[in-house]
């Protein structure tokens, strides 16, 4: 996942970038306003962290400049104030969730991860394609309800794949919303965690999960299984 | 700077006194000129009775000249260099013989305007106009006296009287006008500063007294002021106190915010002091990080409410709720939650915009968070007493678990402690505690009747 980061403050920008990178998000980050107009126009995100109070250009300009730019990504909003008006404010001007100041860094994650799941149209936080299961929140797989083993890279390729089930993913995609910006484009890795996910997922190979659309990119090709009726409440709080 | 508006006195007294100085002046020269005229026709029949006294004691000779009267009408005629003068032009007969014209005694040696003639019935009054040295008024009476068996006598009668006497009595009369006149205005006046000041004595009682509340000698603003006053010094009572009340508040949350965070501060300091170190000293020092953390959020955003309703415009519920909703629709769209409206058209919110968010934002996110697909929210507004204005009834409904009777009290009190982290209803309900508190409101919890989870209720009193 690719996830835009615009927060003025250095040691909290740092922090959770690297905490993100962890977690295996690509980061960019933006130091105010117009940077992350500037990176928000040209880079395709996932999602994207906006801070409220920023140099240059308010959160809430920033997010209504975004929207006004076709940005389409789901945006979270961190403020320190933490007020209704605040809040309502920066919903009606197009983001998506808020979380205030200071929060768990937990917090933040599962936020963005449900943040990205609703936006490729997933309501639970289990995703489900016939017999693989991708839990977003513990990070596990489980194939016919036995665990696979993957790296963590092979995990993020495989969520973006599945968020993105019965859809065409150009390589190009793939690349962007993993890797982070210095990363080799050119190299075949992609292709071996590829390999690699095919045989973990299915080694028998009679499943065929990943189809390969020759010059195009690659297809999750198990169709989406009916969400189960309701989701659990989250954690009261 | 600019300069200081004139005083409510002096704008009064000087339109007052412009009003004043131009009736008395305008009734003046009306009365002046009345004057005039009466004294001046006063003075033409004089004329004329002269005159015809003159007729009356004179005769024409059978040679058809005028015989002058031995005797005048009025002695002055007698005296050389007098007041009063007569004239006749046209064939005399004198002493010494015949002439053309006659003049009185006293016109004799006068400069005098007594040489026209005025045809026979015409009678002309002129004045004042120059003659014998000064001004005069003359009346000339044209006349055809009656000769039997002959043709009529032409002769032209003037009679003059010296214009100092009609102005003599024209300054006496004026000059007691005026002093009546501007001895009413003095009067006036006077009379006016003193309702003036009698009637803005409130104003002033109301400034001293404000004066005097600004010095700390007082509480509020004590005493009895007249109706029209009293509106506005209850008002400014209520902003009184409801300043005070903030200020009271400010205090409190700084001195509650010192006292809470100490406690944190010294689980911390202990830790550190006792060698505690890795991961036990870490997860201390979160724990009260995130104690901290809360105790912050909660005073401030109890600072921060306003409270103020007495000048607070009325604020429609409506819109500001699907504001709210909608944002919360967003936030909690996994849920697939329904929240219904019940709004009346008539419910009004009397305070900062802010609290009303702030309001609807914690209850309505409690009752997203705990609901299982319902949420309702209605707003009624309470029949008003008097003058005051409506209350407002607000209740968030949800069809969640609700809260237990026995749990009720506890909830509250923790709310309203709001210095430990407290799980589900949290920090949220002690705000909206906290603000009801600063409009005077109430909360109460019970079981929603309609969708059988919680239900809170709060009550907004009228005024």
């Amino acid at each position: 996942m690719r996830v835009l980061l615009v927060e003025d403050e250095a040691p909290l920008r740092e922090t959770l970038a690297a905490r993100l990178k962890r977690d295996g998000f690509a980061v960019d980050t933006a130091v105010d306003g117009e940077e992350g107009l500037y990176l928000g126009r040209e880079v395709p995100f996932d999602v994207a962290i906006i801070d409220l109070g920023l140099p240059k250009m308010s959160g809430m300009e920033l997010i209504a400049e975004l929207r006004a730019a076709g940005q389409r990504c789901p945006i979270l909003i961190l403020t320190a104030r933490g007020s209704w008006q605040d809040k309502v404010q920066g919903l009606k001007q197009g983001a998506d969730d808020y979380l205030v100041k200071p929060f768990h860094v937990e917090e933040l994650l599962a936020r963005l991860n449900a943040l990205v799941r609703r936006a490729s149209g997933w309501t639970t936080p289990t995703l489900e394609c016939g017999p693989i299961v991708l839990d977003t929140t513990a990070q596990i797989v489980t194939v016919n309800d036995q665990p696979a083993d993957l790296t963590s890279y092979e995990y993020k390729v495989l969520e973006y794949l599945m968020l993105h089930a019965g859809e065409l993913v150009s390589k190009a995609d793939l690349t962007e919303h993993i890797y982070q910006q210095d990363f080799d484009r050119d190299s075949n890795v992609l292709e071996v965690f590829i390999g690699r996910l095919r045989r973990k997922l299915d080694p028998e190979n009679t499943l065929k999960p990943i189809e390969t659309v020759r010059g195009r990119g690659y297809r999750f090709a198990i169709p989406r299984n009916e969400s189960s009726a309701d989701a659990p409440p989250p954690a009261q709080g | 700077m600019a300069a200081r508006p004139l005083s409510l006195q002096t704008r009064s007294l000087l339109a007052a006194g412009f009003a004043l100085a131009a009736f008395l002046g305008l009734t003046g020269i009306a009365l002046d000129a009345a004057i005039y005229e009466t004294l001046s026709s006063a003075l033409r029949d004089r004329l004329q009775s002269y005159v015809y006294a003159i007729i009356a004691t004179s005769d024409v000779a059978r040679s058809r000249h005028w015989l002058p009267p031995e005797v005048y009408p009025d002695p002055r005629f007698n005296q050389p260099g007098g007041t009063l003068f007569a004239g006749v032009v046209g064939p005399v007969d004198t002493n010494n013989g015949e002439a053309k014209s006659w003049r009185s005694t006293s016109a004799l040696g006068a400069q005098l305007p007594f040489d026209a003639m005025v045809s026979p019935g015409e009678a002309r009054f002129v004045g004042p106009v120059d003659g014998a040295g000064g001004k005069i008024y003359m009346l000339s009476q044209g006349v055809s006296w009656i000769v039997p068996h002959r043709d009529p006598v032409n002769l032209t009668i003037h009679v003059a009287e010296d214009a100092r006497l009609l102005d003599a009595q024209r300054d006496v009369f004026r000059r007691t006008l005026w002093t009546y006149l501007g001895g009413l205005g003095v009067v006036l006046l006077a009379l006016l500063l003193f309702t003036l000041r009698w009637s803005l004595r409130p104003l002033r009682r109301v400034a001293d007294d404000l004066a005097r509340v600004e010095r700390g000698e007082r509480e509020r603003l004590a005493g009895a002021y007249p109706s029209e006053l009293a509106g506005f010094a209850s008002n400014l009572n209520d902003f009184i106190d409801s300043e005070r009340e903030h200020l009271q508040r400010y205090r409190n949350t700084l001195s509650d915010l010192a006292h809470s965070l100490k406690t944190p501060l010294a689980v911390i300091r202990s830790e550190l002091e006792s060698g505690s170190e890795g991961e036990k000293l870490r997860w201390s020092v979160l724990e009260q990080a995130g104690r901290m953390d809360q105790i912050v959020a909660y005073q401030l955003s109890r600072a921060a409410t306003s409270g103020h309703t007495t000048f607070a415009a009325p604020i429609r519920i409506g819109l500001h709720a699907e504001e709210v909703v909608a944002s919360l629709e967003k936030v909690y769209a996994s849920r697939n939650i329904l929240c219904e409206f019940e709004i009346d058209e008539h419910a009004r919110f009397y305070g900062e915009q802010g609290d009303l968010l702030e309001i609807l934002g914690n209850l309505l996110e409690n009752a997203f968070k705990w609901a299982q697909h319902r949420v309702l929210l209605s707003a009624h507004a309470l029949p008003h007493v008097g003058l005051r204005r409506a209350g407002l009834m607000l209740i968030v409904e949800d069809d969640g678990p609700g809260i237990q009777a026995e749990k009720v009290e506890h909830l509250l009190q923790r709310g309203a402690r709001g210095d430990e982290r407290v799980q589900g209803h949290g920090i949220g309900l002690a705000i909206v505690q906290e603000l009801l508190k600063a409009y005077r409101g109430t909360l109460e919890v019970s079981r929603s009747e309609a969708l059988g989870g919680a239900a809170f209720t709060l009550r907004l009193g009228a005024g």
